[in-house]
């Protein structure tokens, strides 16, 4: 079986999202170690197959625009999906794009397969990197516990992010929330706070989440992001705040955020938590 | 020439000026017509975008780009943080990253990345006091006596000796007041006179220290 990815993001094709996959990249390189001409390339390459997603997959209409990044020892390989009519039927057919973008992925990546994706009519750019001597990661474990699918979830608002391991989440959750907190309106003082909240979060998760995967759904309204953490292990929820508890300064995370909450499930919790921007 | 444009504007844009690239994928462009033969290859296009790009990749190499941090992102970086600064003293409260990119001229993408990469900038100019700053601070220190008493009276707990102690006292003095008073990261910056991204950088390392510590201090030995 193939290895699982270090990073799934599930996103609207909403334009503004392509600079949220980018920032994930930019994020993955400094983990690992990749310098700029090779992670310029990447964020190239990728960004033409996001952007044939926000133009192209739905006919104008709001889909699913799904990425995943595997980091082996000295390659990444980027998975860019759809579910609508994708690039083949898009754009290669019809001849409303110059056809740019492809030539630009097939020049720029070591390999590209464009597939249909599974299950659906749309399709999958699979494009892997030479990174030489960058840092691989390990690939997350197959222990049951897929990333969530986060059920009533609106995607249209919502950005969904799984991400292992936790050194790589270090690197790249703190920049999406910066990303997300801009779009939210947030002042240039919220967007820091919202970053010590990724921070606390990634430190602490590790004992609490179940599987390998630190996942969270980040609904972004204006001046309002809500950020829903799981699944943790069930009563682990209220303890990653606890855990995030610095002597002399209170928990961090209560702190930082106008409130928090949490989901009981059955099997799991899920922690919430809400940042205004009350300027 | 379009084709050229174009794909000068793709190239991840938020690195180096616009016309720099432009230049050398123009460049790569007259390679490109140089070599192609039209008897042989398939379209033009097909044959031009990977010879240009490849002039471009070679251009971030051969001037060093992948080595350190674009000298136009410092500069950039710096731009946005004096901005920032300006905007908070004319409104009192710190301006948006769209409020920012609409003062400076930049995409919301460049603003950002400036907002990471001042993260990363270790030592350099950001550190040093900023010009007028040491009045300030010592006006800013001279004013705290109740504020002071309320900390030590937190720092009757051995424990928190013990942890925030380690740390630069500049440093808990800017943890406190984010945290213990509720300040607002503006609000500090004005007070201990750095700027709202310094103080962003110092409460992310230091948190960072603490937690280090605290991991440290529980781990058995």
């Amino acid at each position: 079986m193939a290895p699982l990815p270090n990073v799934r993001l599930h996103l609207s094709n909403r334009a503004e999202n392509v600079l949220v996959v980018r920032e994930a990249l930019t994020g993955v390189a400094e983990a690992i170690g990749l310098g700029g001409s090779d992670l310029s390339d990447i964020r190239t390459a990728v960004t033409e197959a996001c952007n044939n997603v926000v133009l192209h997959a739905y006919g104008g209409q709001e889909g699913p625009l799904e990425v995943e990044v595997k980091v082996a020892a000295s390659s990444l390989e980027v998975v860019v999906r759809d579910r609508g009519v994708g690039i083949a039927a898009g754009t290669a057919s019809a001849g409303v794009e110059p056809g740019i973008g492809l030539p630009v992925i097939e020049a720029l990546a070591h390999s590209v397969a464009f597939v249909e994706t599974p299950g659906s009519g749309g399709t999958e750019v699979r494009m892997a990197f030479a990174t030489g001597a960058a840092r691989g990661l390990q690939a997350p474990t197959r222990d049951g516990f897929e990333p969530p699918a986060f059920a009533e979830i609106d995607h249209a608002t919502t950005a969904t992010i799984s991400i292992a391991p936790t050194a790589l989440a270090r690197a790249v959750i703190p920049r999406l929330l910066c990303v997300l907190a801009a779009r939210a309106q947030f002042s240039t003082d919220r967007i820091s706070d919202s970053q010590l909240v990724a921070d606390a979060l990634v430190a602490h998760a590790g004992g609490s989440i179940m599987g390998s995967y630190l996942s969270m759904a980040v609904n972004v309204e204006p001046r309002d992001l809500e950020l829903r953490v799981g699944p943790l292990i069930a009563g682990r929820a209220e303890g990653l705040v606890h855990d995030s508890d610095v002597e002399g300064l209170g928990r961090v995370l209560e702190k930082l955020a106008d409130s928090h909450g949490v989901i009981n499930a059955a099997s799991h919790d899920t922690l919430t938590l809400q940042l205004l921007d009350r300027q | 020439m379009p084709l050229a444009r174009s794909l000068a504007r793709r190239y991840d844009r938020s690195s180096e000026p616009y016309e720099d690239l432009l230049q050398v994928a123009a460049l790569g462009l007259l390679k490109a017509m140089d070599r192609f033969d039209a008897e042989r290859g398939p379209s033009f296009a097909s044959f031009a975008i990977p010879t240009i790009l490849g002039e471009m990749r070679r251009y971030f190499r051969d001037s060093g780009w992948s080595l350190h941090v674009p000298r136009g992102d410092k500069e950039r970086a710096l731009k946005v943080r004096d901005a920032q600064e300006a905007f908070a003293n004319e409104h009192g409260h710190a301006p948006t990253v769209n409020q920012l990119a609409q003062y400076l001229e930049l995409e919301d993408e460049q603003v950002i990345d400036a907002l990471l990469a001042i993260q990363a900038y270790e030592s350099l100019s950001l550190d040093a006091p900023r010009p007028g700053a040491e009045d300030e601070a010592i006006t800013y220190g001279d004013s705290v006596g109740e504020d002071d008493a309320r900390y030590e009276l937190i720092e009757l707990d051995a424990t928190v000796v013990a942890v925030l102690d380690q740390i630069p006292s500049r440093e808990r003095q800017i943890l406190r007041m984010r945290f213990v008073d509720g300040l607002t990261q503006t609000q500090i910056a004005v007070r201990v006179g750095v700027s709202q991204m310094q103080v962003s950088r110092l409460l992310r390392r230091s948190l960072d220290q603490l937690r280090e510590l605290t991991r440290d201090a529980d781990e058995p030995r």
